[in-house]
């Protein structure tokens, strides 16, 4: 099993801020829940780049001596 | 179409020269607003996104619109202001002054396999035992984790775990001149729990406290 590296974690929060959070005015979506998981599938596997995660973090560092 | 990046007070301070922004006024509220941009749901159109809600949450608070939210044009972006007027102006109160910062707790190393329900149990209580012990853990970073931190911050969500190894995924709104304390706070009980692994992402425009 591997565990998620550290500059996916950026983007997955992001993911689920962009995509699951913020104000919901409704019906007015483009992006159906169906979509969303597919954004979700597609991106999972995407390696953010370090230099986007880097300036994301607040604890850019946390995790990486463990 | 036009697309909603957020909603804010008004009047507002001029909206940033990135984008293609503009605003959309109704009252004592202000809506963000900018073309609809077409084309695939790309991490960079998603960070590109990002960036402009940020670059708008630099000088004032912000009500940040779920990614993906479009209107015909202007005139039902301000009939939205008026209709849901109490909602977002009081959503904007929550929020003032204050940032979210996002917490993930995953088990460290090898304690992360053994978190895991086996994915073809043997027998039934083989993977009871193993679903109890993740449960354990669960509830365990919560303790270690989620309330020391709750109280640095003036709110907090905790939302279901969804990835493996995960054993908490939360959200806290933070006061902008606390956050330095906050992750000193997310420092030192990491120091302290050697056992899980402790990830904090922001500041981010508060999206899990925009909607009441």
């Amino acid at each position: 099993m591997t565990t998620i590296a550290e500059q996916d974690v950026a983007l997955i929060d992001l993911l689920d801020r962009l995509l699951g959070g913020g104000v919901v005015i409704a019906g007015d979506i483009t992006l159906a829940a169906a979509d969303v998981d597919l954004v979700y599938v597609g991106l999972r596997a995407l390696i953010a780049s370090v230099a986007t995660a880097k300036e994301k973090g607040v604890l850019p560092e946390m995790g990486s001596a463990l | 179409m036009i697309t909603l990046y957020a909603i804010t007070d008004h009047p507002t301070p001029p909206v940033p020269a990135l984008g293609d922004m503009r605003v959309v006024a109704s009252g004592d509220l202000a809506a963000v607003c900018g073309p609809v941009l077409k084309g695939e749901v790309t991490a960079e159109a998603l960070w590109q996104h990002e960036r402009l809600v940020e670059a708008l949450m630099d000088d004032r608070d912000v009500l940040p619109v779920r990614y993906g939210t479009c209107l015909p044009d202007d005139a039902a972006a301000a009939r939205t202001l008026q209709d849901n007027h109490a909602e977002f102006a009081a959503s904007l109160e929550t929020v003032r002054g204050a940032v979210e910062l996002a917490v993930r707790v995953f088990a460290a190393g090898n304690a992360t396999a053994a978190a895991q329900p086996p994915s073809e149990p043997t027998t039934g209580t083989a993977y009871l035992r193993a679903r109890a012990r993740v449960a354990a853990d669960e509830s365990g970073a919560g303790a270690i984790v989620h309330e020391p931190l709750a109280r640095t911050a003036r709110a907090a969500t905790i939302a279901r775990v969804n990835r493996p190894g995960e054993l908490m995924r939360a959200a806290y709104l933070v006061d902008r001149d606390a956050t330095g304390a906050f992750s000193e706070r997310v420092r030192e009980i990491q120091e302290q729990n050697p056992q899980l692994r402790i990830t904090c992402t922001g500041p981010w425009p508060p999206y899990s406290f925009a909607a009441r």
